[in-house]
C-alpha cells in the first residue's frame, strides 16, 4: 500500500464514520484490509479506493472495511473488575432511583457480536434486583455483519474464555462441538441494531439510557469525532445515568459533559445530575 | 452514605457558566472568575468557553495573567488548558512569558508551548535550553522533544554531557520522542547510570549499527533483571528501524546471546507481560531468534497490540512448522488479534498435514481469518484439500479466494482438481466453479464453457465469457459478440470487458453501443475497453464522457483518451473542473507530458483536496521546467497537509535540479 493509496482510504474511513487510522497503522490496515481486496477481486489498493468511491456496492463494502478496521475482541464477562462494580455498586443505585417506574434501559454502543450485551443481562439476572421489571437493553454496531452474529447468538470456545463455570451452565445452552447459544429469557432482553454513532439522526432512534456501556470503541476516534459522540451520550443518558468506558480510556480533555465518579471498586462516569443529591 | 454528586449550587454555577453569552459584555472576566471556581468541572467548562469567545487574542493574553497568580493551582492549571485550546494565537503570549523574571512562570511557559505542538516555538524553547533555572530547562528539554525539529534534537543532543542527571533523563526520553538517535560513544557512559537507563537503553535501540546491537546483546546477559528488560526494549526499538541486513545482524546477535542464557525461556515469556510496549517488541524478536515453537501462543497473543502486528507475523513465520500445528491446535483459544495474526502467518508454514485443521477453521472462523484459511489450504498441496475448497465456490464472500486457491492446488494435483470440478459443472454450476474449471481444464474446458455461454442464467453466461478469454482469445471474442447484444446487462458488459481484452483497434465499432448502454457498467466497460485497444475514431464519444456528472465514467473516460494519445488541451481543462476529485487527478496525470498539463498542475497547486494538490506537484516534479519552481515553493510554503508538503518538497529539488 503506498502511502497515497493509506491517505485516500483513511480520509474516506473518517468522512464515513470518524474512525481515523493513525499514520503508524499503515501496516494494520493493509492487512486487515487485504483480505477485501482478495474477495472482491481487486489488484491494488488504489482499485479499492475506486471500489469504495464508484461501485454500485460500495455502501456494503464500506461497512465491511469499517468492520476489518475496527474489529475489537470482545468475549463474555470481559474487564470483571467494572462489571463486578457495575453489578454490586451501580446495580443497586439504579434499582432505588428507577423503582417508581420499574424500568431500566442500557445501551451497549458498540456492541459487535453481542457478547457484552449479554453479559450485562445476565449480570442484571443474576441480581435479581430488577424481576418483574421492564429491562430493554439495546446493542448497537455500525457493522451490519456482526449484528447477524449477535442475533443468532451462538458463541465459541474463544467468546467463552473468561465465562464463569457456573454462568456458563445457567445462561447457555449447548449446541455440541464447543458451540452454545444464549438462552431465550437473556436473549429476550436485548435488541441489536445498525447505528454508526457520528450519524446524528440515526441516534435519534435510541431511547435514552440508564447506562452507556462504550468500551474499547473511542479508542478509534479522534478528539472531535469522540467530543461528538460524547455528546450523543450525553444527550442519550438521564441525568445521573452512567457511562462506562473500557480500561484504557478516560475524558481528559474532552470536556465537562461527565463527571468522575469514584466507586469502591472502580472509577466510573457519569452524567451529572440536575439539581437534587443522591443518597446511597 | 452521600456520593461525590455536585451540590446544587456547584450545579448552578456550571450551568451559568456554559449559559454565558459568547458575545454578550463581562463574559470574559466572568471565566477568569470561573477559573478559580473550587470545582473542577466549573474550571473546566470555563476553560472550554474561552476558546469560543471572540477577540481570542485579548482572550489569551489574560489567560497568560492568570498563570502568575501564585497559589490558585486549579486557575492556573484552567488557564493553561484553555491556552491550549486557543492554538496559535497564544504562541505570541507565551513565548514572551518565556522571559519573564519569574523562573515559575517560565516553566508554566514552556510546558503549555510542549503541550501545544506548534514548531513555530521551537526557536524560543532551544533558547530556554539555557535557561538558568532547572525546572525551566528540563521542561523546555520535554517541549523540543514535543516540537522539535532536526535543529531541536542537535540542540538537545549537546545537553547529554551536563551534569544533571534530571536533565539529561529528560534529554533521554525527548530524544527518543523525536526518534534521534545521539553519536553512540554519548549514549554508552549513560548505559551504566542506574537512574538513566532504561532511557539509555531505549535511545541505543535508535542507533541503527551493529556496535549498538552488541552493547544491547550484553545487556540481555545481566544478572539485573531491569538491565535485561532495558536490553530487551532497545532489542524493540532497534528492530523497528532496522533495514533487511542490519535486520539479520539483529537476529543473529540476539540468538548467540540468549543461547548462552540458561534461563532465556523464561525472561522471554515473563516480557511478553510487560507493561512497556517496547519491551514486548523485544520480546518478539528475542522469541524469533529463541525459535522455541512452545512460545507460538504467547508470540501471536501479543498482536492485542496493533503495532506489533508486522513483527508477530515474522516472529511466527520463524517458529517453524511445529508452531504452526500448536497454533492451528489452539485457535479456538485465543484472541481475535492473535487468531488473525497467526493464520497470517500459517501461510508461511503449511504442508500437506494443516489440511484437517484448516478444514475445521472454515467450520467456525470469521470471514477474513476464513479467507486466508482458504488460501493455507491452496498452499498445502494435497489432494484432501480440493473438496473444502470446491464447496465454498458459491459462498459470495470466499469464492475468489477460493477460485484462487484451486488454481494454487491445481499446480500440486490437477487431476483431482478437474474431477471434482467436473463434478460441480455437472451438477450445479455456479460463477465461481466456471472460473476455477477453466483455470485447471484449458482447452479441455472450452465445450463446456461454449455451452455455458448459452446458459438460461446471466451470470452463468457472464463467467462462461470471461473464462472462455482466458483460455482461448479468439473464441472469447468469438463469444463476445454475440454477449454485446445479450438482454442481460451483466452479460454485455463482460463482453465489452472481453473486447477491451482482445480486441484490437478495429473492434471500435463492436463497441458504439455499448458506449450508450442504459446500464452504466456497461458504458464502464466500454470506456475502459476503448481505452485498451486505442480505438481512436471513438475519442468524440469518449471527450463527451468528460462531462459526465458520474466521477467514475467522466474519470475512466479521461484515462481512456489518455492511453490513446488523443487527450485535446480543452479536453483537459473540462476534466480539471469535474467536481469529483478523482476526474482532476486523472486528468492532471493525463496531461503530465504536454505544456498544457504543467500549465494545469500549477493552477492545481491551489485546489482545496490535498491528494489533488499531491498529484499537482509530483506532475511538475516529474514533468515541469524550472519555470514552475516558484509556485511549487510558493504552494509549499503555505501547505499544511503532510502528505502534500512531502510531495510538494520532492517537486522543488527535482525543479531545482532542471
Amino acid at each position: 500500500m503506498s502511502a497515497e493509496e493509506f491517505r485516500l482510504l483513511r480520509d474516506h474511513v473518517y468522512a464515513h464514520c470518524g474512525i481515523l487510522i493513525r499514520e503508524d497503522m499503515k501496516f494494520v490496515m493493509e492487512r486487515r484490509l487485504w483480505p477485501r481486496l482478495e474477495a472482491l477481486g481487486l489488484p491494488n489498493f488504489a482499485a479499492y479506493h475506486r471500489f469504495l468511491r464508484y461501485d454500485t456496492r460500495r455502501n456494503a463494502e464500506l461497512d465491511s472495511a469499517v468492520e476489518a478496521l475496527t474489529t475489537h475482541e470482545t468475549y463474555f464477562f470481559r474487564e470483571p473488575v467494572q462489571l463486578k462494580a457495575f453489578t454490586e455498586e451501580v446495580l443497586p443505585l439504579l434499582q432505588q432511583r428507577n423503582a417508581g417506574t420499574r424500568r431500566l434501559r442500557i445501551w451497549s454502543a458498540g456492541c459487535s457480536t453481542g457478547e457484552e450485551a449479554y453479559t450485562i443481562a445476565m449480570l442484571l439476572k443474576e441480581s435479581r434486583l430488577f424481576e418483574g421489571w421492564e429491562v430493554e437493553i439495546y446493542g448497537t454496531d455500525i457493522s451490519r455483519r456482526v449484528l447477524t452474529t449477535a442475533r443468532k447468538a451462538e458463541y465459541g470456545p474463544s467468546s467463552l474464555r473468561a465465562t464463569p463455570p457456573e454462568m456458563l451452565s445457567r445462561y447457555f445452552i449447548s449446541l455440541g462441538a464447543s458451540k452454545v447459544r444464549v438462552r431465550d429469557d437473556i436473549r429476550a432482553w436485548v435488541s441489536f441494531g445498525h447505528l454508526n454513532l457520528l450519524d446524528a439522526e440515526s441516534c435519534l432512534l435510541v431511547p435514552r439510557a440508564d447506562v452507556v456501556f462504550c468500551r474499547n470503541v473511542m479508542i478509534y476516534f479522534d478528539v472531535p469525532a469522540r467530543q461528538r459522540v460524547l455528546q450523543v451520550f450525553s444527550d442519550k443518558l438521564v441525568p445521573g445515568g452512567y457511562l462506562m468506558l473500557g480500561h484504557s480510556e478516560n475524558l481528559l480533555n474532552l470536556g465537562a459533559a461527565f463527571e468522575l465518579v469514584h466507586l469502591r471498586g472502580d472509577l466510573v462516569y457519569r452524567k451529572p445530575e440536575l439539581s437534587w443529591k443522591v443518597e446511597r | 452514605m452521600t456520593t461525590d454528586v455536585p451540590t446544587l449550587q456547584e450545579e448552578e454555577r456550571y450551568r451559568a457558566v456554559l449559559g454565558l453569552d459568547p458575545a454578550g459584555a463581562g463574559t470574559l472576566e466572568s471565566l477568569i472568575s470561573a477559573l478559580h471556581d473550587e470545582s473542577w468541572r466549573v474550571r473546566r467548562a470555563a476553560a472550554e468557553a474561552a476558546r469560543r469567545l471572540p477577540a481570542p487574542g485579548e482572550v489569551a493574553l489574560r489567560l497568560v495573567s492568570v498563570l502568575g497568580e501564585r497559589g490558585e493551582t486549579g486557575a492556573r492549571n484552567a488557564a493553561a488548558e484553555a491556552l491550549v485550546g486557543l492554538g496559535d494565537v497564544a504562541l505570541g503570549p507565551l513565548i514572551r512569558l518565556l522571559g519573564h523574571s519569574d523562573p515559575d512562570q517560565r516553566k508554566f511557559a514552556a510546558d503549555i508551548l510542549g503541550q501545544l505542538g506548534r514548531r513555530g516555538a521551537e526557536n524560543a524553547l532551544i533558547q530556554a535550553l539555557a535557561d538558568p533555572d532547572l525546572n525551566v530547562r528540563v521542561s523546555a528539554v520535554e517541549a523540543v522533544g514535543r516540537v522539535g525539529s532536526e535543529v531541536g534534537a542537535r540542540a538537545l543532543e549537546r545537553l547529554l554531557k551536563e551534569e544533571e542527571p534530571l536533565l539529561r533523563l529528560a534529554v533521554l526520553e525527548a530524544l527518543t520522542q523525536l526518534q534521534w538517535p545521539p553519536p553512540l560513544p554519548v549514549v554508552v557512559p549513560l548505559l551504566a547510570e542506574g537512574r538513566l537507563r532504561r532511557s539509555a537503553y531505549r535511545v541505543l535501540g535508535l542507533i541503527p549499527q551493529v556496535a549498538a546491537t552488541e552493547l544491547i546483546s550484553r545487556g540481555l546477559g545481566s544478572e539485573l533483571r531491569s538491565v535485561r528488560e532495558a536490553a530487551l526494549g532497545a532489542l524493540g526499538t532497534q528492530a523497528s528501524v532496522a533495514d533487511t541486513p542490519l535486520r539479520a545482524e539483529i537476529d543473529a546477535q540476539a540468538r548467540t546471546s540468549l543461547k548462552r542464557l540458561p534461563n532465556a525461556m523464561e525472561f522471554v515469556s515473563q516480557a511478553f507481560e510487560a507493561e512497556d510496549y517496547y519491551v514486548r517488541a523485544g520480546a518478539l524478536v528475542a522469541a524469533g531468534a529463541l525459535r522455541e515453537p512452545t512460545l507460538a501462543v504467547l508470540v501471536a497473543e501479543a498482536a492485542r497490540e496493533d503495532r506489533l502486528l508486522r513483527e508477530v507475523i515474522r516472529t511466527l513465520s520463524r517458529l517453524g512448522a511445529e508452531a504452526g500445528r500448536e497454533l492451528l491446535g489452539r485457535m479456538a483459544e485465543l484472541s481475535l488479534p492473535a487468531r488473525a495474526a497467526a493464520a497470517q502467518a500459517l501461510l508461511e508454514m503449511v504442508d500437506p498435514s494443516y489440511v484437517p485443521a484448516l478444514s475445521a477453521l472454515l467450520e467456525w472462523a470469521e470471514d477474513d481469518l476464513r479467507a486466508v484459511a482458504v488460501k493455507a489450504l491452496g498452499r498445502t498441496q494435497s489432494p484432501d484439500a480440493v473438496a473444502p475448497l470446491v464447496a465454498l465456490l458459491d459462498e459470495p464472500a470466499l469464492a475468489g479466494a477460493a477460485v484462487r486457491a484451486l488454481g494454487v492446488l491445481s499446480g500440486g494435483c490437477r487431476e483431482a482438481v478437474i474431477k471434482a470440478l467436473e463434478a460441480v459443472m455437472e451438477q450445479r454450476p455456479v460463477p465461481a466453479a466456471v472460473a476455477a474449471y477453466a483455470h485447471a481444464g484449458g482447452t479441455a474446458a472450452l465445450p463446456t464453457l461454449r455451452r455455458l455461454a448459452r446458459d438460461a442464467d446471466p451470470l452463468l453466461r457472464a463467467a462462461a465469457l470471461d473464462a472462455a478469454v482466458d483460455v482461448d482469445p479468439a473464441v472469447g471474442l468469438e463469444l463476445a459478440r454475440g454477449a454485446l447484444v445479450d438482454e442481460a446487462a451483466p452479460v454485455r458488459a463482460s463482453g465489452a470487458r472481453v473486447v477491451g481484452r482482445v480486441g484490437d483497434a478495429s473492434a471500435g465499432s463492436l463497441l458504439r453501443r455499448a458506449l450508450q448502454d442504459e446500464d452504466i457498467a456497461v458504458r464502464l466497460a466500454a470506456v475502459e475497453a476503448l481505452g485498451e485497444i486505442g480505438a481512436a475514431e471513438r475519442a468524440t464519444d469518449l471527450e463527451a464522457m468528460v462531462r459526465h456528472p458520474d466521477g467514475a465514467l467522466a474519470g475512466r473516460a479521461v484515462r481512456a483518451l489518455a492511453r490513446m494519445g488523443t487527450i485535446r488541451p480543452e479536453v483537459l481543462r473540462q476534466a480539471a473542473r469535474h467536481s469529483d476529485a478523482e476526474v482532476v487527478k486523472a486528468a492532471l496525470q493525463a496531461g503530465a507530458v504536454s505544456a498544457e498539463g504543467v500549465a494545469l498542475a500549477v493552477e492545481m497547486l491551489g485546489h482545496p483536496g490535498w491528494d489533488v494538490r499531491a498529484t499537482a506537484a509530483r506532475v511538475l516534479g516529474d514533468a515541469g521546467g524550472r519555470e514552475s519552481l516558484e509556485a511549487v515553493q510558493a504552494a509549499l510554503a503555505s501547505e499544511q497537509d503532510a502528505l502534500a508538503r512531502r510531495a510538494l518538497s520532492d517537486a522543488v529539488e527535482r525543479l531545482s535540479r532542471r
